[in-house]
């Protein structure tokens, strides 16, 4: 039988407080979402003054790094290069601002960032994955 | 033959209003002079209230070895801040949302909804996003509304103790 590491509410702390912080230092007021291998929400925590949409928007994008294994942005690129019909893909959210979180080679999840400009989005997921090491 | 059965037809539709007519006035009719949960909304629960109920939900749920999904959501019933404890069930993630949410929406604790359906008053199912079990605690600022609470994943009964700890931690 294989095993495969697994995030804990622990590690969602960690990861969910050092993208926060990220956020913070910069003055941005986001939602951080993070999600388990199965797209199943983990933890989440919407800073004051982020919106509602915020919540939903950062789950979604976390949902698709997790469920597909890659960048949110992948997706967002492969549809500006052209590829249209990638906007009817099931349950995609194609903007940048989810990233896979992979452990040991395995994808054991996402973080999905809303409520700056999608690239900040993104590198507030990435500094909360980084704890991890 | 024929008249025999319009005459049976008539007889239970006679039956049918006489029925009717001879009800008991329902509680459903009484008319309150005052409304039941007038409870103003506030602004909305701030992220670090909202996480220190989820902590307290999560210390005791813990004390107790039991693993549950904590929500907590804003006096609009959007979500603030969620925890899944390891092990937790899946199915109670979206329950979990779903009680803190109606518990907002309506103004009270979700239970009132499970002891409506309990008691035989089956039309509280027909109102929208309701959900008809405990574990769901609106959260109050000096009389406001400004979020609620839900948990699940253990029985309604586990859920509400863990939902109340949670409440309790961050009323004002």
């Amino acid at each position: 039988m294989k095993t495969r590491p697994m995030l804990t509410l622990d590690d969602c702390r960690r990861i969910s407080t050092a993208a926060e912080a990220e956020a913070k230092k910069n003055n941005w007021n986001v939602c951080i979402a993070i999600l388990d291998d199965g797209g199943h929400l983990l933890h989440l925590v919407r800073m004051d003054g982020a919106s509602p949409a915020n919540a939903r928007i950062a789950v979604e994008k976390g949902r698709t790094a997790a469920e597909s294994r890659r960048s949110s942005l992948v997706w967002e690129d492969r549809i500006k290069a052209g590829r249209n019909s990638m906007l009817g893909m099931p349950g995609i959210t194609p903007v940048q601002g989810g990233l896979p979180i992979i452990v040991e080679g395995i994808c054991v999840g996402g973080v999905g960032v809303s409520g700056v400009q999608s690239h900040e989005d993104e590198q507030i997921a990435a500094a909360g994955i980084k704890v991890l090491g | 033959m024929k008249s025999h059965i319009r005459m049976a037809a008539g007889g239970i539709l006679a039956g049918l209003a006489l029925a009717v007519g001879a009800q008991q006035p329902s509680a459903l009719d009484v008319v309150p002079d005052k409304m039941p949960n007038d409870i103003p909304y506030g602004t909305p629960i701030s992220l670090e209230r909202a996480q220190a109920a989820i902590a307290a939900a999560v210390g005791e749920s813990k004390k107790r070895d039991w693993k549950l999904n904590v929500a907590v959501v804003d006096s609009g019933g959007r979500l603030v801040a969620f925890a899944r404890m390891d092990g937790a069930q899946l199915g109670s993630i979206a329950i979990s949302e779903h009680k803190a949410r109606a518990a907002a929406m309506y103004r009270r604790e979700t239970k009132a909804f499970e002891a409506g359906v309990q008691a035989g008053n089956h039309y509280l199912l027909t109102l929208d996003d309701v959900i008809a079990s405990r574990g769901g605690i609106p959260i109050l600022d000096g009389g406001r509304l400004v979020g609620a609470i839900g948990c699940s994943g253990a029985t309604g009964s586990q859920d509400e103790v863990i939902c109340r700890a949670g409440a309790d931690a961050v009323k004002r």
